[in-house]
């Protein structure tokens, strides 16, 4: 054996928080110990300590607008209560939290002269998110927070107001393109219509010319046909215009000069069959399909019907043999 | 189809000759091979004669082809044959004092039965050395097994040979069909199918094609009833006009009734006094198959625990 040494490999201890005591069957109402298992429509609120507390209890505890959490005697209010999307509610929590954080701390790269600068800043911010989450050192992180805010309120406002101008300017990017494809849609149906008009109006005369003409009727409908045709044809053309077409499908430019010089031929010398050649050592054999004619399957076994399902006949079998007996006859 | 077939290409011999010069070689090999090893008790006196060989190698097919006729479920002629073969090959370029033949003779059995597709487990098939007790039957299973990837690496991985079984139903097809001035082609069966199984126990299959060898044995039966099939040979298998072929065809029709003639069974007297020299020399240097064995396990092709005692068993319990 080869001395393997093994060792336990210590991972860093990090604390998780509750994350895996909640499971599917347990996750309900901590005071009306309702479970998601016995009532589906369950709907479980969140407020910012986050516990969990399901909506019926939710309107009757803070049906004055406010009161304290039942598991923690915060004081809460009634607006705040969120509906819990993930299946922790410490993630709605801190997903709450990091919401207000980057409320203040809203700096952007650009805002620091090294990118090292910025990646202190980022990790403080999380430093924050994760203090108030797991509610460790709550008053100074608090304290920290607002001195921040003091000390940086220009700034703080500063990209509030370009954050929102950005958001105006992707509005109004989606609002235009909204409107052009509401004006493509309506082209296309007043074209359509146009054509179905065009068409009614086509047929409308065939009928009025059966009705007041001295002509035959075959004539009418041929001239009429013609007609139909052109307007076809007239419609398909329009169609061909309205797309401005000097791209083809592929990407290639249709004013791009392709060459068109031939492509070298390769001159080689063409594949000729020859049929395959097989030394025997024998006299020839006679083929498979001549064995009947020949008269050497009145020899042999013929096949029960159950032995040619897989394809036997007994001529397979007198080929065999008789290939046996035949080859290398002559061999010395 | 034999004439792409490793059999053409690698075991057909020029003459008997030839055969004789190899064995003589495989006999020479295995006594230089003890003399340099410089054991000690190795002298001349020791080893078996090439004749003497002979006598034991012709001793011990006919227990195989004895112990493959008593064997049950009854075992197809080609199997048969073809275990035979494994015997003749594998004793062409090796010398019975190296591998006992007692257990090659088995392990070419069973390797027929696998290649001609004689379906038996190897328990049935070791359940055929009647003689044996359970127990004993496992052992001599296991050194089949061991044994088995030597024959086949022995035999150059060329396992399909062509026996002439086939050829002598063609060639009765062929008679039926072509020659109806033959009356009755039936009646040359059975003194042909003898003809067959004494020439597997020669070296026909060493020298001639399977179709040759079935031919000699119809030509043989119908001399015997009286029959002529000259005009057989030249109108049908189209001899007429090459008459230098046909007589090279006759004379090779006549040299395989000659292995045939030569064939003598081994006197027991003589068997006896040379099987006691063959184990004395097998006690004396029984190292090389155990040097063997120990390669194939540090290769791992066998992962199998030591065997018991190789030599617990004596032939005296096959069948």
């Amino acid at each position: 054996m080869f001395g393997f040494q093994l060792s336990v490999i210590r991972l860093p201890c990090i604390p998780v928080p509750h994350l895996y005591k909640v499971q599917m069957d347990d996750q309900g109402c901590p005071r009306c110990k309702t479970t998601k298992y016995r009532n589906p429509s369950l709907k479980l609120m969140v407020n910012v300590c986050g516990h969990t507390l399901c909506e019926s209890c939710v309107e009757m505890l803070f049906v004055r607008g406010s009161g304290n959490c039942v598991q923690c005697d915060t004081p809460l209010r009634k607006s705040n209560f969120r509906v819990q999307l993930f299946e922790d509610p410490a993630v709605d929590k801190e997903v709450e939290i990091r919401k207000k954080v980057l409320k203040i701390y809203n700096k952007r790269d650009v805002d620091f002269s090294s990118l090292r600068e910025y990646n202190d800043y980022l990790e403080r911010v999380e430093d924050i998110v994760y203090n108030l989450t797991n509610n460790l050192d709550v008053e100074n992180t608090k304290l920290r927070m607002e001195q921040y805010q003091r000390e940086n309120r220009d700034t703080i406002q500063r990209n509030k107001a370009k954050l929102t101008r950005e958001q105006e300017e992707l509005e109004e990017l989606l609002l235009l393109e909204q409107q052009s494809n509401e004006q493509r849609r309506l082209d296309v149906l007043q074209e359509e219509q146009r054509q179905l008009q065009a068409k009614r109006k086509n047929k409308q005369a065939l009928l009025d010319e059966l009705e007041q003409s001295q002509l035959p009727a075959t004539v009418l409908v041929a001239q009429h046909k013609v007609r139909a045709a052109q307007l076809e044809t007239q419609i398909e053309q329009q169609k061909q215009v309205v797309k401005p077409t000097n791209i083809f499908s592929t990407g290639i430019h249709m004013r791009q000069t392709v060459s068109l010089q031939a492509v070298p031929r390769l001159e080689e010398v063409l594949y000729k069959y020859q049929p395959l050649q097989v030394q025997t050592y024998g006299p020839p054999v006679p083929e498979l399909e001549q064995l009947g004619r020949l008269g050497y399957l009145n020899h042999v076994r013929a096949a029960m019907p159950q032995d040619t399902a897989g394809g036997y006949t007994s001529a397979l079998a007198c080929q065999r043999a008789i290939q046996d007996a035949l080859s290398g006859l002559l061999l010395l | 189809m034999f004439h792409n077939s490793s059999h053409k290409r690698f075991w057909i011999f020029k003459s008997e000759d030839e055969l004789e010069h190899m064995r003589c070689k495989a006999n020479q090999k295995f006594r230089n091979k003890i003399l340099e090893s410089g054991k000690s008790g190795a002298n001349e006196s020791i080893f078996l004669e090439r004749n003497e060989e002979d006598v034991l190698f012709r001793y011990y097919e006919r227990r195989m082809l004895d112990f493959c006729n008593a064997f049950k479920p009854a075992m197809p002629k080609s199997v048969v044959g073809t275990g035979i073969m494994y015997f003749r090959r594998f004793y062409l370029n090796n010398s019975i004092m190296e591998y006992h033949p007692r257990i090659i003779m088995l392990t070419c059995a069973y390797l027929s039965c696998k290649v001609d597709e004689f379906n038996v487990s190897s328990t049935q098939f070791v359940g055929n050395l009647v003689q044996e007790s359970p127990a004993g039957q496992e052992r001599v299973l296991e050194q089949i097994l061991e044994y088995e990837l030597l024959l086949i690496q022995q035999l150059n991985f060329h396992l399909v040979v062509h026996n002439p079984y086939r050829p002598l139903e063609g060639l009765l097809i062929d008679l039926k069909t072509r020659f109806p001035t033959l009356e009755n082609p039936e009646s040359l069966r059975k003194s042909s199918d003898d003809f067959l199984t004494q020439a597997a126990i020669t070296d026909a299959g060493l020298l001639f094609p399977p179709s040759q060898i079935a031919l000699a044995a119809i030509l043989n039966s119908a001399l015997r009833a009286g029959l002529n099939l000259e005009s057989y040979l030249t109108e049908c298998l189209g001899l007429k006009g090459d008459k230098e072929m046909l007589a090279r065809m006759y004379d090779s029709l006549r040299r395989i009734k000659i292995l045939l003639k030569k064939y003598e069974l081994p006197k027991a007297e003589e068997v006896n006094l040379y099987k006691h020299k063959l184990e004395r020399n097998h006690a004396e240097f029984s190292t090389s198959s155990n040097k063997r064995k120990r390669g194939y396990e540090e290769d791992g092709h066998v992962a199998k625990e030591p065997r018991l005692t190789e030599e617990e068993w004596t032939d005296e319990d096959l069948i």
